[in-house]
């Protein structure tokens, strides 16, 4: 399956300089990382070595390094350092795949396939992330009630609901058929002295929301007859 | 003055956790190694004399012996490092400390039956104790969620305790039965902040990067 387009992988202020994590997306494995300087990458999270998630590795400067055995990559993906070859000149041929990235609104955005241009959106502040164990639908239909919205309007993987909070603007981020992240971010308000109340209510909605669709999916999931999807866990 | 004996075991993350306080703490442990794996010494008459459940940890100390890793981390550093910044000196701050290390000890016991599943083939089924582990780290990622917020980077307030020693293992550890930290963001930036403590050291499983 080929995907295509900017998604909304993780909240910009999770990912710290120097630091890398994982992030799935409909079922493919991506690591985000940034590197020293604070540049963020989106990559396949699979070493091209002998294929150990990325992620599980560590930053160096501006490289990433596999835990399994070492190697390094730059940031185009290239393979600089095989540590049990150091004298070797590394082979071109030796390249993570990479996507585009981008920093827009608070959030990290990958661009995979033909992903065209890359989102440009006002400033916002982080609230926070949750993963529910449900359908992505089944987390939309519950996002208006949840924040006290009277609705919502999509922009294609963003969701924006006006509260008694401030703007929400929500990172969806589909991890496979069971499962679904949002990135919560909260517009910048010129009204607002302190934004840390405001995102506090949003971000203790958010894990109600979370409980609640979580409730909602498992009951019905074990009424006889109901079909069962896949594992999730 | 007495040195407290660990009854250790260096892939259980309740030991670790111990090991890495007292290391934070500037407390060194006697270390009496246990064979756990395969040797199920935990279950021989003298282990069982000691402690009568069967596992581990066990720490004595003089005529002392303790099995929970809540009273060992309490009793190492009232008696060894009550000064240290990692026990809190103000009755708040202490009371916070005291409520998340009891609720590490009431929850997370999925965490290590998760693991001891995967890893050796202990009862249960892999599915189902991941997920009770998930939801039993989940408790504290929501808290550090609104601590990041509060502007507060550790579980009782802006500086470390004891209590983020006793988290540590069990987040650090999840990889081992295939749970991975992407689900756990707050507590991910914390962990990063929990391995630059002075003292911090890792165990067999955590990766040791810095
Ligand atoms: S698998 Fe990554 S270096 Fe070997």
């Amino acid at each position: 399956m080929s995907i295509n387009g900017w998604f909304p992988l993780s909240l910009a202020a999770s990912v710290t300089p120097g630091s890398s994590t994982g992030a799935v997306l409909q079922g493919q494995d991506i690591v985000l990382w940034r590197d020293a300087s604070g540049a963020p990458h989106a990559w396949e999270d699979r070493c091209p070595h002998r294929g150990m998630k990325l992620s599980f590795g560590f930053v160096r400067g501006d490289h990433i390094a596999c835990l399994y055995h070492g190697w390094e990559y730059g940031a185009d993906g290239q393979c600089r350092s095989i540590p049990a070859h150091p004298k070797l000149e590394v082979p071109k041929t030796i390249c993570a795949t990479t996507y585009g990235i981008a920093e827009s609104g608070g959030l990290l955005w990958a661009g995979l396939g033909e992903h065209g241009e890359a989102p440009d959106l006002p400033a916002a502040d982080p609230v926070r992330s949750v993963q529910i164990e449900a359908p992505i639908n089944a987390v939309l239909a519950a996002l208006p009630t949840a924040f006290g919205a009277t609705g919502l309007s999509l922009d294609g993987p963003l969701a924006m609901l006006d509260t008694e909070w401030g703007r929400l603007a929500i990172g969806l981020h589909e991890l496979g058929p069971q499962r679904t992240a949002l990135h919560l971010t909260r517009r910048l308000d010129p009204e607002d002295e302190d934004s840390t109340p405001a995102r506090i209510a949003l971000a203790r909605a958010a894990t109600r929301l979370r409980d609640q669709v979580e409730a909602a999916t498992h009951h019905a999931a074990a009424v006889p007859g109901t079909p069962q999807q896949g594992e999730t866990a | 003055m007495s040195q407290p004996l660990l009854y250790d075991y260096a892939l259980d993350a309740d030991c670790y956790g111990i090991r890495l306080a007292a290391g934070c703490l500037g407390i060194e442990l006697a270390l009496r190694s246990v064979d756990v794996h395969p040797g199920q010494e935990q279950l021989s008459p003298a282990m069982l004399a000691l402690n009568p459940q069967g596992r581990l940890p066990v720490l004595t100390d003089g005529a002392l012996t303790l099995t929970q890793t809540l009273s060992i981390l309490l009793y190492l550093a009232e008696s060894y490092a009550p000064d240290h910044p990692l026990m809190p000196q103000d009755a708040l701050t202490g009371a916070r400390m005291l409520d998340w290390m009891s609720l590490a000890a009431a929850t997370l016991a999925p965490c290590a039956q998760a693991r001891a599943c995967a890893m050796m083939n202990a009862p249960g089924t892999l599915t189902q104790l991941r997920r009770d582990a998930r939801r039993a780290l989940r408790l504290f990622d929501d808290h550090m969620a609104l601590q990041g917020l509060r502007g507060e980077g550790f579980l009782a307030g802006p500086e470390a305790t004891l209590a983020d020693l006793m988290l540590f293992p069990a987040f650090a550890l999840t990889r081992d039965y295939g749970l991975d930290h992407d689900a756990f963001p707050a507590l991910a930036l914390w962990a990063r902040r929990v391995r630059r403590l002075p003292g911090f050291h890792t165990m067999p499983g955590v990766p040791d990067y810095h």
